[in-house]
């Protein structure tokens, strides 16, 4: 009898835990994505005896709320991801500090950049290991340029700008001015001439490319990292970032180099995807953005300073721990296999650039494949270090609602000529410190 | 002794209990359907509205009594939301009803050539999935490159910006909407048929004039069939989400001209996972939907004919 339940015993305890790993925050859930990781959730199976990983995919439109069911009833997965920060800003708090797990195990963090590393680094703590990087930089149509007389923008970060025969530093200012020259009417006329219409706008010269819904802090990082929320936990529009805000509703109301929300939704700017309409000069956007550009008539250039500063924003996706997990070890061991060995499968799937700077080689030369312009992928490359930090996707307190707030804040000055825009940062700083002080 | 007992049917046959029996059967996917997915989650939003439950934060919940309740009277959105939506009702209901009705009498015109084809007409929109409708729309309204403009711009005419806007934006709203009145105007124009047409003989011979004849007849007689638009109008405007949804992406552009209620209801349940304050919600709008049905049942008495010879 005794013997039998030993051998019971014995039996239950060569289970293996399970660890669910939930995809659809981000990329993943796509059809085509599937039978990769599936394929990496059979690999690590057959070489685990101790842990079961099973995957669950949601589509990303319904990803959210499915989460959050999940997590009411019970059912949190062990592992999400892959995910960046603004998804993970709508679960803030439900994440695993994963400090004590990385000290415990040893686990080697020098291998990523410093800066990769700290932008994983939320009010929770450590709840990621960098994975996938997406930094922005600037993309241009060097054709414009051509068409402009004007002279293409600096690859090297901090490299001066031609302008007029002269060399200027390439700043806010100075790209200010090459987004006027660029931007031009139906009668040829450029936004520097008096004779301009901004009515009849048919090519603009910057946009903040898809930095719209539930990333508003994404338009003023050109002017540095800043936070909305101060040490006491009081909201704060920072200097650098009201001025930001000056310089971007100027940008579409003033000097008309940067679409309204209108002129954005239109077919001149592809209804929503303006840098791919060909009918933009300039645009600040991720790596990621090359999912969705086509043709090989552009390329990469620097960041513009500001103050003298260049602020390159990152956006990192990588697998989270969910702090409601059963099992914090193993789904550590699942985290570490997905961002170690399988790591080169799965961005080959998910079109993200390895954060380790050695795996780097072969993702751009896949994307030499589909660019054959020649992009000179070492300005991506360079801008990882220039990673704003604190980081524009921190969480902040009470997060989905501010977020919201923000949202709106952002819609106004995109849709709304005329705006006093210090009055309505005071507006959004008051609302914001209501919810802030909600979340006490 | 009861009427049934008397006419030998108080002990129900074999054959009538089998039938019953077989009746629930049948219907039973339809009952449980309807017990777990309508009672059940509403039974489920009346106790969440007492709570203070958020999704992300299960572990959490407690008692709230009646905090959510007195947070509608202070949220200053609730009383945005409500007033957005009886503005843009106040402009809606009415073009949403007459439309249908002038529609329905231009098709059943007997001087009209192509009746098929027009019907077919004003119906396809609807069945154009609304999602995709409102899209297109986007394009048309576009105060840049939307057609509406471009044709307004041949004329002479400044196109407005429709959708960012605050003044025109209701109007647009409305535009969309208009693209959805196939079913009200097929059933309208129905009904409009199935006036009988010895009304209209009887009305001819004494003289009366065609607009007497509608004002007089027609409208009498469809006035079930608009009674049943306008309570599925109000019902529908209460519901009103998807357009200025998808539109605005939530956020009640322009300005909070597109916050709609259940807007307001939607994102504090699902965006900011707040499920009590969000059943809280859900039971305000129930009660006015409510409230606005009554209203409409009980004056249909004083205006709604029923061939029947009965005024309700």
């Amino acid at each position: 009898m005794t013997a039998a339940l030993a051998v019971l015993a014995g039996a239950a305890l060569a289970q293996p835990v399970t660890i669910t790993w939930f995809v659809g925050l981000g990329a993943g859930a796509q059809p085509e994505q599937q039978a990769a990781q599936d394929a990496i959730v059979e690999r690590f199976n057959a070489e685990h005896d101790d842990i079961r990983l099973e995957i669950v995919y949601v589509t990303n439109e319904v990803s959210v709320t499915t989460l959050s069911t999940l997590i009411a009833t019970g059912e949190a997965p062990d592992i999400v991801g892959p995910v960046g920060g603004a998804g993970s800003a709508a679960f803030a708090g439900n994440f695993l500090d994963l400090t004590p797990l990385i000290e415990s195990t040893g686990y080697d963090l020098s291998q990523f950049p410093e800066a990769a590393v700290e932008n994983q680094r939320t009010d929770e703590g450590l709840i990621g290991i960098p994975f996938a990087s997406f930094p922005a930089f600037l993309y241009y149509r060097p054709a414009l340029f051509d068409e402009a007389g004007l002279e293409y923008p600096p690859a090297e970060i901090g490299a001066p700008y031609v302008l007029d025969g002269q060399e200027v530093p390439w700043d806010i200012d100075t790209l200010t001015e090459v987004a006027k020259r660029l931007t031009v009417d139906a009668n040829g006329y450029d936004a520097t001439e008096p004779e301009f219409d901004p009515t009849q706008t048919v090519q603009w010269g910057f946009v903040n490319q898809w930095a719209g819904a539930g990333a508003a802090r994404q338009n003023v990082t050109l002017f540095g990292p800043g936070l909305l929320v101060d040490e006491a936990g009081n909201a704060q529009m920072p200097d650098n970032w009201r001025e930001g805000w000056r310089w971007y509703y100027d940008a579409i109301w003033t000097h008309h180099f940067m679409p309204s929300a209108d002129e954005d939704g239109s077919d001149l700017l592809a209804a929503g995807n303006p840098f791919e309409s060909g009918n933009v000069a300039m645009a600040q956007s991720h790596l990621w953005y090359t999912c969705c550009l086509s043709g090989t008539e552009w390329d990469a250039a620097a960041l513009p300073a500001y103050d003298g500063e260049v602020t390159a924003r990152l956006h990192a996706d990588t697998f989270r721990i969910m702090r409601q997990t059963d099992n914090p070890e193993e789904a550590f061991e699942v985290l570490t296999y997905l961002t170690g060995p399988a790591s080169m499968d799965l961005l080959a799937v998910y079109g993200g650039m390895p954060t380790r700077p050695g795996d780097q080689a072969a993702f751009f030369a896949a994307l030499d494949e589909k660019y054959s312009q020649g992009v000179n992928w070492d300005v991506a490359r360079a801008h990882v270090a220039f990673a704003d930090v604190p980081s524009h996707e921190t969480p902040m307190p009470n997060h989905n609602r501010a977020n919201d707030r923000l949202d709106q804040f952002k819609s106004l000055l995109d849709s709304q000529p005329g705006l006093d825009v210090d009055a309505e940062i005071d507006r959004l700083i008051a609302d914001l410190q209501v919810l802030f002080d909600e979340a006490r | 002794m009861s009427a049934r007992t008397a006419l030998g049917r108080g002990k129900p046959s074999p054959l009538l209990r089998e039938q019953r029996v077989w009746g629930w059967v049948f219907l039973s996917p339809w009952v449980i359907g309807f017990l777990a997915f309508t009672i059940l989650p509403i039974l489920a939003s009346l106790v969440f509205s007492f709570t203070d439950f958020r999704l992300t934060e299960p572990e959490s919940v407690s008692f709230v009594g009646l905090d959510n309740y007195r947070k509608l009277f202070v949220d200053p959105l609730v009383k945005v939301s409500l007033g957005v939506t009886l503005r843009f009702a106040l402009l809606a209901l009415p073009i949403g009803i007459v439309l249908p009705v002038a529609l329905a009498a231009l098709l059943d015109s007997k001087w009209l050539v192509g009746k098929p084809f027009f019907r077919t007409l004003f119906y396809m929109p609807y069945v154009v999935p609304v999602v995709s409708a409102i899209f297109i729309w986007q394009g048309v309204l576009n105060a840049q490159s939307g057609w509406l403009n471009r044709l307004l711009r041949l004329v002479g005419v400044p196109g407005p910006n429709w959708l960012d806007d605050v003044n025109w934006i209701y109007p647009a709203l409305v535009i969309i909407g208009l693209w959805g009145i196939g079913n009200a105007f097929l059933i309208t124009l129905a009904s409009m048929q199935a006036v009988p047409t010895a009304f209209y003989e009887a009305a001819r011979v004494d003289g009366a004039s065609a607009w007497a004849r509608f004002r007089h007849i027609t409208l009498p007689m469809i006035s079930p069939v608009i009674f049943y638009n306008l309570v599925l109008a109000v019902i529908g405007l209460m519901r009103y989400f998807e357009v200025p949804f998808i539109l605005s992406n939530g956020t009640g552009r322009p300005g909070d001209s597109t916050m709609f209620f259940n807007i307001h209801f939607y994102k504090t349940s699902f965006v900011f996972f707040d499920m009590g304050y969000g059943s809280a919600l859900a039971w305000l709008l129930f009660v006015i939907t409510m409230v606005f049905t009554g209203l409409l049942f009980y004056s249909a008495r004083y205006w709604v004919f029923y061939a029947a010879g009965e005024v309700r």
